[in-house]
């Protein structure tokens, strides 16, 4: 018996778990095999020259196997002296019943002493340990019936390797179910300590927020010192809010909390290059500060990966845009809207704006046109436009349209398409 | 501020609801300073819709974030007294499902707590004058709700109320809203008078608090006519 010791690493314990269903049936089947085993032997006993000698080996057996029942029926209970025990005794016992019968009888296939209760022993290993103990016993019941017919004839053969195997499937079997239970606990470990988080995250953060807007608050209206103290306390409530937002808005992106193993990191932010839909807010809303104001629908605005991407590529150089030709201190908004055919995104700054007359000159002359360009191309790819028109006094505005259902990048050649002018006072640079 | 705006102050009566007691205080101090008649603070859901009918508040200032009662639940179960008080949503959460129940159970207004003093003042004053106080922020939600519901398949039977929908200019007033024009910006830009502006803001609030009351009624007698069989 050389069977080394292995241990199935991290089980989990208490609760629901295929353990006690896994133990409860080894005990069951060492007792029916036992009960199966004393049932055979009245049958062949004709053939023993000394039939109690056959007895007492089965009384002993059954003390045996009844003695053990409650060390076989957990893991906690049952060690691998108790299951090299085991082994031995059934293996004695079909070495004894070459001692016991008649050769000729053994020869011609007489049942051994214990019978079928060696694979018994032979469940006990796998449910310890997996497979290879299952095998390694197996084997050893194996050598053991070569012994008792003093070679190997067929029908020995025929068992041995149905052992083997039977051993081996079971093992196997088992090692699996105990990795997908420890898949399922971690997976509900996870669950649990989201759900912990998200709780926590809207209790903490509230109670922060809430100074942050304060200390914004009264330290603007203090002025001084304290007016850039607020400024700052402002920012970060805005940052904050944005980041609990998008930390527990039910993004589509990335809803399944079950993930394979190798793939936990996925868990926590989509794929950068995924082609599935994405909600467009998550890429605007974490433009929102001090100075720039973000709307949107309640609901998902969903288009497909490069659509989000180049669509908030062209929102950003476009805010970039308002920062660099209308000063720091501008005001912006931005507008996101999830219409049936199309989504359009508007950025209005409250800036100088440019006079209809003398766009082209001015604009080329502050580099507004290569910026505008950048942002048309993206649109233009996307198969939508982008116009860009100003109202003096009332600033500048970008309006980026992108249609639903053609926006893939990588099969579209310029679409010519511009939007109609519905305003008296747009137009179009460039 | 002019002597006359005081005088209307004055007389406005507002309750101010938060649990967060520094808030509380905060605002129920900045009201009563600008002459305010504050006639009543409570810090959860329960003791706000207690203490409403006695007090009769013109305005009640509503952190949708309280510890008992979903801020909603609250604006619903006050908008049950008679007369209603007019709601003003006061908000550090930003959770937009929130505010856009809260403004389609009868919330007229609607501010962050990130806002000015003076945007607070203002934002009373306009909510008592039953003026609806619009965000860019919640033009943007209301927007994106009348597409949803447009989006949703038409009800088969014709027992069922058609969803609201917005007229062009309805639609043209919101996105500029959005966009962060005044009122008056928007009055100048579409030839109209600025009250003509705020009746079309108030309108689209109207019809969605109007499609949300006939829709709880039908649901409850639905419920109604499935529970006497």
């Amino acid at each position: 018996m050389g069977a080394k010791g292995r241990t199935g690493g991290g089980r989990t314990g208490g609760g629901f778990s295929v353990e006690r269903p896994l133990w409860r049936a080894a005990s069951a089947f060492r007792l029916l095999t036992l009960l199966y085993a004393v049932g055979t032997y009245p049958r062949v006993m004709d053939h023993y020259p000394d039939r109690t000698a056959g007895w007492v080996y089965l009384a002993l057996l059954a003390v045996w196997t009844f003695a053990t029942v409650r060390p076989f029926s957990s893991e906690q209970r049952c060690g691998w002296t108790w299951l090299y025990t085991d082994l031995a005794t059934v293996v004695i016992g079909i070495l004894l019943t070459r001692v016991f019968d008649a050769h000729g009888w053994v020869v011609r296939g007489d049942p051994t002493l214990p019978s079928i209760r060696a694979a018994g022993a032979v469940l006990g290993f796998a449910v310890m340990g997996g497979w290879l103990p299952a095998a390694v016993a197996a084997l050893a019941v194996g050598v053991a019936d070569i012994v008792e017919t003093g070679g190997a004839t067929a029908g020995n053969l025929h068992n041995i390797v149905l052992l083997l195997l039977a051993g081996v499937a079971i093992g196997y079997v088992i090692e699996v179910a105990r990795a997908s239970e420890l898949t399922l606990a971690q997976a509900l470990e996870i669950q649990v300590a989201t759900r912990e988080r998200e709780r926590l995250a809207r209790d903490i953060h509230d109670g922060v927020l809430q100074v942050l807007a304060m200390v914004h608050r009264r330290g603007t209206e203090a002025g001084g010192e304290a007016a850039e103290l607020g400024r700052m306390a402002g920012e970060q409530e805005l940052a904050l809010r944005a980041l609990i937002a998008e930390g527990l808005a039910p993004n589509p992106s990335y809803v399944a909390p079950v993930v394979p193993r190798r793939r936990r990191g996925a868990l926590q932010e989509p794929e950068p290059e995924s082609d599935e839909e994405q909600d467009l807010r998550s890429l605007i809303a974490p433009l929102a500060d001090a100075r720039v104001t973000v709307s949107a629908p309640g609901t998902p605005v969903l288009l497909p990966g490069p659509a989000v991407r180049e669509l908030g590529a062209a929102v950003a150089a476009a805010l970039d845009n308002v920062r660099r030709h209308a000063g720091e201190r501008t005001q912006a908004w931005i507008l996101v809207e999830d219409e049936p055919g199309e989504v359009v995104v508007s950025i209005r700054d409250d800036g100088p704006g440019f006079d209809a007359a003398a766009r082209l000159g001015e604009a080329e002359r502050e580099g507004r046109l290569g910026v505008s360009q950048s942002i048309r191309g993206r649109l233009r790819d996307l198969g939508g436009s982008a116009e860009v028109f100003s109202t003096p006094g009332q600033g500048t505005e970008v309006e980026l349209r992108v249609p639903r259902g053609m926006a893939d990048p990588s099969h579209q050649h310029g679409t010519p398409q511009h939007g109609t002018s519905r305003h008296s006072r747009e137009g179009s640079v460039g | 501020m002019s002597s006359d705006e005081q005088a209307i102050e004055q007389s406005i009566r507002v309750m101010v609801v938060d649990d967060h007691p520094m808030w509380r205080e905060a605002v129920a101090r900045d009201l009563a300073d600008a002459g305010y008649d504050v006639v009543a603070t409570a810090g959860d859901g329960q003791e706000a819709v207690r203490r409403a009918p006695a007090a009769a508040p013109q305005v009640v200032v509503l952190d949708l974030n309280l510890p008992d009662l979903p801020g909603v639940e609250v604006c619903r179960r006050l908008m049950g007294h008679q007369p209603p008080p007019r709601v003003l949503v006061l908000s550090a959460s930003g959770e937009h499902a929130d505010v856009l129940e809260a403004v389609k159970s009868g919330a007229t207004g609607y501010l962050v707590k990130s806002a000015s003093r003076a945007d607070l003042l203002d934002a009373v004053r306009r909510t008592a004058e039953g003026d609806p106080v619009f965000t860019p922020g919640l033009a943007g939600l209301v927007l994106g709700e009348y597409r949803r519901l447009a989006a949703e398949p038409a009800p088969a039977d014709a027992r069922v109320p058609a969803v609201p929908q917005l007229t062009d200019r309805e639609t043209e007033v919101l996105r500029l809203v959005a966009k962060g024009l005044s009122y008056k910006q928007i009055a100048d830009r579409l030839v109209l008078s600025h009250r003509t502006v705020q009746n079309h803001v108030q309108n689209t609030l109207g019809k969605l608090q109007l499609h949300n009351r006939v829709e709880l009624v039908r649901y409850a007698i639905e419920r109604g006519l499935d529970d006497g069989r």
